[in-house]
């Protein structure tokens, strides 16, 4: 039978998990909560004024303020210098971050040291659980607005993401602080609930804990922390209750069940919660409803100047990738690109869409600067592709990466979901039309619930197209969509880029499928060892000797695909 | 639909765990009359066994220490129930070393049938739970905690441990007198709350002996490895070490201090307090000086007695932490019978009134302040055992 202290640890362990699971469902593994606990635990017992002087609820409200405040300091100052290390480096850094909080406070007399700090005990159940609801809405809220698909993008593929537009290193940051409120909040309950706080309440295994509980809960849905907490903190009571004898026994029982759980529901007890993805009925057919409602953007008229790429050259070592190449690309275009393997094509466009930048020359491309300008900045500008190796987000429903497609086109959500705004599901509903009519568009509508991992093959393609679709682009970047489809495929491909050129996108086609760029391009250029050796129309390219015999002499016969 | 669905699971789960806390909250079994019996002190029979609750770290950092007193008082409530009159039931939980476990555990004593609960083992978890039995009205006796400002918490905790202030001034004193001392180090691991309290202890103590600190060196509890410092320690050409540390320490601590010819006596506070030291660093032990609540070479009959059964019951020696659970069952007993009953402020009276009570620690009084008063001893290791220095 739960007693009171049991009923305030699931829910403040809950918070804590909590804090694990805003970097968690970003996909940042960061274990320095415990050392922010820490610094709002001590901070706010030693700062806040006592309970016997203002009231409990009054005090324990303003330990809560000073503590989240210490909490967010700190996770930026950690961050800042941090948030460019990834995964297992993260961690690490983190760790040592905790850690040096915690020696820090063992070697300050006036923090108690070892011997820890006495602090009234003012949380009760009721207490603890409204701050856990209240953070349990915070990511109900959070999860399906804008904000919450970036920070999903950004875990599944964090590069892919930038790509679609999302500032990758802001929203890392951004749930890094988050973390740090949180775990700021954990600190002061927990100082006010046991009544002395000690540095090894703060320590490794503690920070070991809490991912513990949100991984077991589950980090892709909101109620997996509230799960984990009421499962681990139950274990030990329940055992208890059936009587096991006291002992090591224990502890080896509730390890091996967390073995089991984490086995059979690698997801977390979380995904035992049915999910439902909602499909909205698509309503209007023409193509300019495409994006109806939503922040449209001017796009370049016809022969206005999209690309413009000046003696640009990339070097890797002394392999001269890309070598002086001009080049131009104007509105309404679509301008296959061609070559043998390794003569650059890919480099081109990474250079085009800032993922590389280059050795020399200069690249303008919607009046911006990639390679100068932030990958996702460029992506803001316009400029929308897909990549040569699928990369989607994996577990992400086909609907929910169109979605991500967006995010450059649609207001934040967030916010205003928590306040109930209508407008914020106005946006959404729109969002939503939207990236449906994208998938519509390449033939994928029946398959939006299905995550993106569990396509065929032509159907990711097809998908890399939609989501890159849905960004409006006024430039879009193909890089090979059609390798690794068959014939049939790739002539439904070949059909749909023709309408996308009809109406009036700019369109830059890379493909090893020469019969399919000779039908689909108005213009083609054609690469060979980083340079441009022909443009012209798919006629002249066809005629050019040059062309001819690049091709010839590459090992791969002409007109296959892959 | 699904967030409705969750919103109804949460809800649900909420709601069952506040009903299930509603139930639980009966109050225990004081005031059903049958705790009260007939008769009075060693005639008192009482019909129903006396709940104990004891929250031990059996598991975590402070298992070893749990593991003693858990025998301790499992041989002491087989020897009274033996005897009769007045029955115990013991209830042995495992607070995990964890703050969250001791206080659920401190909890679930309060709500059941105890008449009174031992523990926890360590001093920063006492703080933590005790509270709640004081708040509850449930007497506490601690067994093991040393800390300053345990008793001070409430007058339903009392304690059978002798503080630090209380054993360390003596241990200084006559190790200052029978060795010399003119010039110490001392080493302690400043991230444990106990070794930490030792420490300050200690310092007063040598200052108040005159005793001069040439270096005080710090180290964590789980280092194994201590040449660096010792060999820090060796350049100051100490009297002696003065050390405040566990035993996990003490072991390693102690065998690397001889291997780098450090041959000046080792003076460690109640961590050291352990037949595992000798068993463990031989004869690297020899000449260790350790102040303790309980002589283990005692001649009482108290004492004699608990050594053997010990020995019998569990095939070793038992040690200071296994003594001051088996004093703390001859403490409740006679509480229980001071009055003739179970019931929980019958036994926080009891135990006000425990005046020169024959205990394995000696003989042993609970002054006002509700902790123990009794003889300490100061121990030297000799042929690798504890005897009396002096």
């Amino acid at each position: 039978m739960p007693g009171d202290a049991t009923l305030v640890f699931i829910a403040i362990s809950g918070i804590f998990a909590f804090s694990f699971y805003a970097v968690l469902v970003a996909g940042q593994l960061s274990l320095g909560q415990a050392g922010f606990a820490a610094i709002a635990a001590f901070g706010s017992a030693t700062l806040a004024p006592a309970p016997s002087q203002v009231g409990d609820v009054p005090a324990l409200l303003i330990a809560v303020a000073i503590g989240m405040s210490m909490g967010v300091l700190a996770s930026i100052v950690l961050g800042l210098p941090t948030m460019h290390l990834r995964g297992v480096f993260l961690a690490i850094a983190t760790l040592g971050f905790a850690e040096a909080v915690r020696i820090l406070i063992i070697n300050m007399e006036s923090l108690g040291g070892a011997q820890g700090m006495p602090v009234p005990k003012v949380v009760t159940p009721a207490i603890a659980w409204v701050f856990l609801l209240l953070v349990a809405y915070w990511f109900w809220r959070q999860g399906p607005s804008r904000y919450g698909r970036a920070l999903a993008a950004i875990r599944e593929d964090e590069l892919a993401a930038r790509a679609m537009g999302i500032d990758v290193g802001r929203h890392r940051l951004q749930v890094f602080v988050t973390s740090g409120a949180l775990a700021g909040l954990y600190g002061v309950l927990w100082a006010y609930f046991v009544r002395l706080i000690a540095p090894e309440d703060f320590s490794f295994t503690t920070a070991i804990d809490g991912l513990v509980t949100a991984v077991v809960g589950g980090s892709t849905l909101f109620v997996g922390p509230i799960l984990g907490s009421i499962f681990l903190t139950l274990v030990p009571d329940l055992q208890r209750a059936i009587g096991i004898d006291a002992g090591w026994i224990r502890p080896f029982l509730a390890s091996l069940l967390l073995l089991l759980v984490i086995l059979f529901l690698p997801g977390g007890l979380a995904s035992l919660v049915p999910r439902r993805v909602r499909m909205p009925a698509v309503t209007g057919t023409d193509l300019g409803s495409e994006a109806a409602g939503l922040e449209t953007r001017q796009h370049p008229a016809d022969g206005e100047p999209v690309v413009r790429l000046r003696g640009l050259s990339k070097d890797y070592g002394g392999v001269h990738a890309v070598r002086g190449v001009d080049l131009e690309v104007t509105g309404g275009e679509i301008l296959g690109l061609i070559g043998p393997n390794g003569a650059g094509k890919t480099t081109l466009v990474n250079m085009i869409s800032g993922l590389v930048r280059g050795t020399s020359g200069t690249v303008e491309v919607l009046g911006i600067r990639p390679g100068r300008t932030a990958v996702h900045r460029v992506a803001a500008a316009g400029v929308s592709r897909t990549f040569q190796q699928s990369r989607l987000f994996p577990r992400l429903s086909a609907l929910e990466n169109t979605l991500v497609g967006s995010h450059v086109l649609t207001r934040p959500t967030f916010v205003r979901r928590m306040l109930w705004l209508p407008s914020a599901r106005r946006d959404e509903q729109r969002a939503l039309q939207h990236a449906a009519r994208c998938l519509r568009r390449v033939g994928l509508a029946d398959k939006a619930a299905v995550p993106a991992k569990a396509l065929s093959y032509g159907d990711q393609r097809r998908l890399e197209i939609a989501r890159a679709l849905a960004a409006d682009p006024s430039l879009l970047i193909l890089d090979e969509p059609a390798a690794g489809m068959n014939h049939v495929e790739a002539a439904g491909l070949s059909d749909l880029i023709g309408a996308l050129g009809r109406d009036g996108l700019t369109i830059l086609l890379i493909e090893h499928n020469v019969a399919m760029v000779m039908r689909t391009c108005s213009r083609i250029v054609v690469l060979n060892f980083g340079e441009v050796i022909a443009t012209g129309s798919p006629e002249e390219v066809a005629a050019n000797s040059e062309v001819v015999e690049a091709y010839l002499g590459s090992a791969e016969p002409e007109g296959e695909p892959r | 639909m699904r967030t409705r669905r969750i919103i109804g699971t949460t809800a649900a789960v909420t709601l069952t765990l506040t009903i299930a806390a509603c139930g639980s909250d009966d109050g225990g079994g004081s005031g059903d009359g049958t705790l009260v019996g007939e008769g009075s002190g060693a005639d008192c029979e009482i019909a129903a066994a006396i709940g104990v609750g004891a929250a031990l770290s059996l598991t975590g950092a402070a298992a070893s220490y749990g593991e003693s007193q858990r025998n301790g008082l499992e041989l002491a409530v087989a020897d009274l129930n033996e005897e009769g009159g007045v029955t115990y039931e013991l209830t042995v939980e495992d607070d995990q070393t964890d703050p969250r476990q001791g206080i659920t555990v401190f909890e679930d004593f309060t709500g059941g049938d105890t008449s009174i609960i031992i523990g926890p083992t360590l001093s920063n978890g006492a703080f933590q739970a005790q509270p709640i039995a004081q708040e509850a009205g449930v007497p506490v006796l601690a067994i093991s905690n040393t800390a300053s400002g345990i008793t001070e918490q409430g007058d339903y905790i009392f304690r059978d441990s002798l503080t630090e202030a209380q054993v360390i001034p003596q241990t200084i004193a006559l190790a200052t007198e029978t060795y010399d001392l003119e010039q110490v180090v001392v080493m302690y691991s400043n991230d444990d709350a106990f070794t930490e309290s030792g420490y300050e202890v200690f310092a007063s103590s040598l200052e108040s002996e005159g005793v001069e600190v040439t270096d005080t060196l710090t180290f964590s509890v789980s280092d194994t490895d201590f040449r660096p410092l010792l060999t820090e320690a060796l350049a100051a050409e100490p009297d002696a070490l003065v050390v405040s540390g566990l035993i996990e320490a003490a072991i390693p601590l102690v065998t690397q201090a001889r291997d780098l010819g450090i041959e000046v006596p080792i003076i460690g506070g109640n961590g050291f307090n352990n037949p595992q030291l000798m068993a463990d660093a031989g004869a690297a032990a020899e000449g260790v000086v350790v102040g303790a609540a309980w002589n283990s070479t005692s001649d009482n009959a108290e004492n004699v007695e608990f050594l053997d059964a010990y020995e019998q019951e569990f095939g070793g020696p038992p040690d200071q932490f296994a003594a001051q659970a088996y004093a703390a069952m001859t403490i409740i007993d006679t509480a229980v019978r001071h009055n003739c009953s179970g019931e929980r402020d019958d036994v926080q009276d009891g135990l006000n009134n425990i005046a020169d009570l024959p205990t394995v620690l000696g003989s042993l009084t609970i002054n006002d302040d509700r902790d123990a008063e009794h003889e300490a001893v100061v121990q030297v290791v000799e042929d690798g055992a504890f005897a009396v220095l002096g």
